[in-house]
C-alpha cells in the first residue's frame, strides 16, 4: 500500500511491482508510474505521446 | 543468457518476457531508456555484456534510434533497426509488402491536400485516411463524404505536424466485421486471434473482442513472406480476410501480444523466449566459428 502523488488516497500494489510499471489510482483515476519497489514509490505516468504503440 | 530489455513503460506484455526469463535463470538488464545518454562511440555501461537486447520502447521514436545504436555498438538486438525503420512508418511497411508480391489494400501518398482529395475521390468512399506514424488506431479515419474529406485533410494540414501533411490514403477493405493478428517469429506463426468488433477498427486496444484463430496454408505463407518483407524478427502480422484470399495491412515491430495471451492458450511468453535463446546460441555459433 502507498499514497497516491495525484489526491493522497491509499493505492494497493501487487507483489510482483515492476519499476517501470503503471498502476491506476482507484480513487481519482490517475495514472501512476513505479519508479521504485523497495519501498514502492509512484510518480505521475507521463501523458500518452502520438508516436507511442506497438 | 543476459538479456537487455529497452523500455519506458513495464506493460503486461514486457511482466510476462521478464517472468519467463527470469524463472528460465537468465540475467536481465532493464534499460530504461529515459536514463540513457547513447554517445556515438561508447556503449553505456548497461549494454556490457548483453548477449542479445530486446526492444520493448514504446515510443516510435526511441525504437528507431535505440537500435540503431545498439547495432552500432555491436550489440544484437531484436528487432532489427531494419525491421523498425520499416515497420513504424506506414509507408516503408506498404512499399516493402507490395515489393514482396503480399497483397495489401491499394494505397497513394500524397503530399498536399488537393493530390489528397484527388486520391480519396478516385478510390470513392468509404475510403481510409491514416497516419504515416502511429498505433492502437489512433487518428485513422474513415471517410464517407467529400465534405468529411475536406475538413480532415484541412484538420490534418493545419493542426499537425509535417508527418500528418503525408497522406496515406488507403482503399476500405469491407472485411467480415474482423482482422487477424499473427504473432510470428521470423515468419514462424506462434499463435493468431481474430480481432472482432461491430466499430470499422478492430485494433485489441479499440476495444474488439479477441478469440483464436485457425491459420490456413495461405495465411501462414502470407506470414512468412511479409516477416521476410520487413526483415523478419518478432513481429506482429495483421491480416484481413479479402474475397478467397487475405491482405496484410501492416506489420508491427514491437508487438503487443497480452491480449492474444489471453485469447489463446499457446504459452506465448515461452515461445518468444524460447526464440530467444536460439537467436543466442546462432550469435555464438557464428562467433565461435
Amino acid at each position: 500500500m502507498t499514497e497516491c502523488v495525484e489526491c493522497g488516497a491509499d493505492v494497493t500494489l501487487h507483489d510482483d511491482l515492476e519499476v517501470g510499471e503503471i498502476v491506476d489510482c482507484t480513487t481519482c483515476g490517475a495514472e501512476l508510474e513505479v519508479v521504485d519497489t523497495e519501498p514502492p514509490v509512484l510518480e505521475r505516468a507521463p501523458e500518452l505521446e502520438e508516436d507511442w504503440g506497438e | 543468457m543476459n538479456v537487455g530489455l529497452l523500455y519506458s513503460r513495464i506493460r503486461k506484455d514486457e511482466k510476462l518476457l521478464l517472468s519467463e526469463l527470469r524463472e528460465r535463470g537468465h540475467d536481465v538488464e532493464k534499460i530504461d531508456v529515459r536514463k540513457q545518454r547513447f554517445n556515438l562511440a561508447e556503449a553505456p555501461e548497461a549494454f556490457a555484456d548483453l548477449d542479445i537486447v530486446v526492444d520493448r520502447c514504446l515510443a516510435t521514436s526511441r525504437s528507431l534510434y535505440a537500435t540503431q545504436f545498439c547495432e552500432a555498438y555491436g550489440v544484437p538486438v531484436v528487432n532489427s533497426h531494419e525491421t523498425a525503420e520499416i515497420c513504424s512508418d506506414k509507408v516503408k511497411n506498404s512499399l516493402a509488402l507490395e515489393a514482396a508480391g503480399v497483397p495489401t489494400p491499394n494505397t497513394d501518398v500524397a503530399f498536399t491536400t488537393e493530390a489528397a482529395l484527388e486520391s480519396i475521390e478516385e478510390f470513392g468512399y468509404p475510403c481510409v485516411l491514416k497516419p504515416v506514424i502511429g498505433s492502437w488506431g489512433r487518428l485513422m479515419a474513415k471517410i464517407d463524404s467529400r465534405d468529411a474529406a475536406e475538413a480532415i485533410l484541412e484538420h490534418k494540414a493545419t493542426l499537425g505536424h509535417y508527418e500528418h501533411k503525408v497522406f496515406y490514403v488507403q482503399e476500405f477493405v469491407e472485411k467480415p466485421g474482423r482482422d487477424i493478428r499473427v504473432l510470428a517469429v521470423d515468419g514462424e506463426p506462434i499463435a493468431a486471434m481474430a480481432r472482432s468488433s461491430d466499430h470499422w477498427l478492430t485494433n485489441a486496444a479499440k476495444g474488439a473482442e479477441t478469440e483464436p484463430f485457425e491459420l490456413d496454408a495461405r495465411a501462414e505463407e502470407l506470414v512468412q513472406q511479409a516477416s521476410d518483407a520487413v526483415g523478419g524478427g518478432l513481429l506482429g502480422v495483421d491480416l484481413m480476410e479479402a474475397g478467397d484470399d487475405y491482405t496484410v495491412h501492416e506489420v508491427n515491430h514491437t508487438v503487443e501480444f497480452k491480449a492474444l495471451d489471453g485469447a489463446v492458450e499457446t504459452d506465448i511468453a515461452g515461445t518468444v523466449v524460447d526464440w530467444l535463446e536460439q537467436k543466442v546460441d546462432a550469435e555464438s555459433l557464428e562467433v565461435t566459428a
